[in-house]
């Protein structure tokens, strides 16, 4: 189940089963529930960006999902065939900052807020996202 | 995503579970903007079944909050699940919603 690389439609209806295989890896990594759901919620936003800003338009993108964890530390890496993106290179806006006519972009404070490391980098005609979350129980 | 109205005299109260994300926030979206369409200035969101709640929801409620302010009303949250409480609190926009521990008190702060 986990390692291997798992494709998935390029679509909002198929993220939740990228969430899924979140939560079960995070169970092997023994993150506790609220640990977990961060996870879940920061991988979830990094496909939304893929799907609204990578995609947009194009209901025939994939993105494919690799899942590492063992105990105290989870894996995630996302690839996908869109535009050249890298997120990492956006700044990430201070949410507490115009807080009060804030409407949008919160997906990317939300993946650098959860994630430990957030690191982009391009192979061949892909982008690929990883996300690493580490944790110790005590 | 299960969606439920309930039109007050002076508040429109939306109860809402499960998964609200990219694929289901445009409904939610869409129920809100229906009620202040109706003339609703003052709603609160019943948010005590959300399991899963992203920053396509977050964009929806922040907008109603701009919309209700501008009208001289607010939007509420009521009994919000953990996984709302986590959310907000990750995105740092907590301190913007009032929350009451349930509908009633909520009704009650209208």
């Amino acid at each position: 189940m986990l390692n291997e690389p798992r494709i998935f439609p390029g679509r909002f209806e198929h993220i939740e089963a990228i969430c899924d295989l979140v939560d079960r890896a995070a169970k092997i990594a023994e993150f506790d529930d609220s640990t977990s759901y961060a996870c879940q919620l920061a991988v979830g936003e990094a496909c939304e960006n893929i799907i609204c800003h990578g995609y947009k338009d194009d209901d025939n993108g994939e993105i494919e999902v690799i899942v590492r964890a063992e105990p105290g530390e989870l894996t995630i890496e996302l690839q996908d065939s869109a535009r050249p993106f890298d997120p990492t290179s956006v700044p990430v806006p201070d949410v507490k900052s115009g807080m009060e006519d804030k409407v949008g972009g919160l997906g990317l404070p939300i993946i650098h807020r959860v994630m430990d490391e957030v690191e982009y980098s391009r192979h061949g005609r892909k982008n690929r996202l990883t996300l690493r979350k580490r944790c110790t129980s005590d | 995503m299960d969606i439920s109205i309930h039109e007050y005299k002076r508040v429109g109260v939306v109860t809402v579970g499960g998964r609200i994300d990219g694929s289901t926030s445009p409904k939610l979206e869409t129920e809100l903007k229906e009620l202040m369409k109706a003339g609703k200035k003052n709603i609160i969101l019943d948010m005590s079944a959300v399991d899963f709640m992203s920053s396509s929801c977050l964009r929806v409620m922040l907008t109603t909050r701009k919309s209700l302010m501008g009208k001289g009303g607010r939007i509420v949250l009521a009994d919000p699940s953990q996984r709302v409480t986590d959310t907000l609190d990750i995105a740092g926009i907590d301190v913007l919603f009032d929350v009451f521990p349930d509908r009633e008190a909520a009704v009650a702060s209208f």
